[in-house]
């Protein structure tokens, strides 16, 4: 049982990291199949997804990885409210949007460091 | 009453190099998309991390190529800084990407065909992580149904590439940014998600969807366990498709 230690990163990758994800794609595939692309169950489907996504989404302004946490929850939540405002006043544009949303952080950022 | 001299039929005819035409036209609306940017951007701060953390150039590159999903590729990568078990590591990378079934599901009968056979299915799935999904989402309804798959294909693969590449990338710029830049790095995926899926959300019931996930997340946070994100995609997505159920069954009686 001696796997060269050098190795065991590639292996984590594929073993516990490509496999496991790669299982949702394969099986939502053969799932797809009955569904056809006006169908309500696909709308059901697309919702579901939406929904998941706002999830990671909340997950990641609440608790997030690394030294962002440093950053305090007003200023994301703000950030992200002020990201919307924005996009919303510049007419719909996401690259103004994201663009407001990630100065106010790494304003934030900059002062508080 | 046959011409010999007429130009064969336009419709039998494929237009030459449409396949690649399309794949062409992909690969182009990835380096040009906005989502795009982001993802390269993501990137650079997940080679800076894997950098900090002591985990290998190559397999921080494999694992772009691969995983394609950066909440999974975070946790294989935190999960091996942390000298977790290979089965803890998969079980946690396994709960985060239930998200995968649904966005696949949901797209998949956009790049159905008769030609086109579950290999190539297969293939086209394993691109399907939020950057391609919400850019195939939005464009692929567009386009004509013959090349949705070449299209897919080629925006799927430049993204891939892109990904990998930015990792290396930042992986050797580790460092090198300021403090401030790198802590904005982490806020991007959060805040793009967000917006685009904001711009994506054109129906009600997607927008309903958005608008639940987003309260219901932070409830479930407390409750949900390690499946939290899982219930709010379901409370969520059912409640979104119960208001257009019912919406829409009262517009037909009115009518």
């Amino acid at each position: 049982m001696s796997i060269d230690a050098s190795l065991w990163p590639y292996l984590l990758v594929i073993l516990a990291g490509f496999l496991p994800t790669e299982v949702w794609r394969s099986l939502a595939v053969v799932f797809a199949r009955r569904l056809d692309e006006d169908s309500e169950a696909l709308i059901l489907v697309r919702a579901i997804a939406t929904a998941l996504l706002a999830a990671v989404v909340a997950r990641l302004v609440l608790l997030p990885p690394g030294e962002l946490i440093g950053i305090p929850l007003s200023i994301r939540i703000g950030a992200v409210v002020g990201g919307l405002a924005v996009y919303y006043l510049a007419r719909r544009s996401v690259f103004f949007g994201i663009l407001f949303g990630e100065l106010v952080i790494i304003a934030a950022a900059w002062y508080l460091g | 009453m046959s011409d010999s001299a007429a130009p064969p039929p336009l419709l039998k005819e494929e237009p030459p190099g449409g396949t690649g035409r399309w794949f062409a036209r992909g690969c182009y609306a990835a380096v040009t998309s906005v989502q795009g940017l982001v993802l390269f951007a993501s990137m650079i701060g997940f080679g800076g991390l894997c950098r900090d953390i002591g985990f290998p150039v190559g397999a921080a590159v494999l694992s772009s190529l691969l995983i394609w999903a950066l909440p999974a590729q975070v946790l294989v990568v935190g999960g091996y800084a942390a000298g977790n078990a290979a089965p803890v590591i998969a079980l946690a990378v396994a709960l985060s990407s239930v998200r995968l079934f649904p966005m696949t599901a949901a797209l998949m009968p956009y790049l159905r065909g008769p030609k086109i056979g579950i290999g190539k299915q297969l293939i086209a799935a394993h691109f399907i992580a939020v950057t391609a999904w919400i850019e195939g989402m939005r464009r692929l309804p567009g386009i004509p149904a013959e090349w949705r798959l070449p299209f897919f294909l080629g925006l799927g693969t430049t993204f891939v590439l892109g990904a990998a590449l930015m990792t290396f990338i930042g992986f050797l710029l580790a460092g090198t940014l300021p403090r401030s830049l790198a802590i904005g790095l982490l806020f991007l995926t959060p805040i793009s998600f967000l917006i685009q899926l904001t711009h994506n959300a054109r129906d009600l019931v997607d927008r309903l969807a958005l608008g639940f996930g987003l309260i219901v997340a932070p409830f479930m946070a407390e409750v949900g366990g390690r499946l939290d994100l899982l219930w709010t995609g379901l409370i969520g997505g059912f409640a979104a498709w119960g208001v257009h159920r019912f919406l829409k069954a009262r517009n037909t009686h009115v009518d």
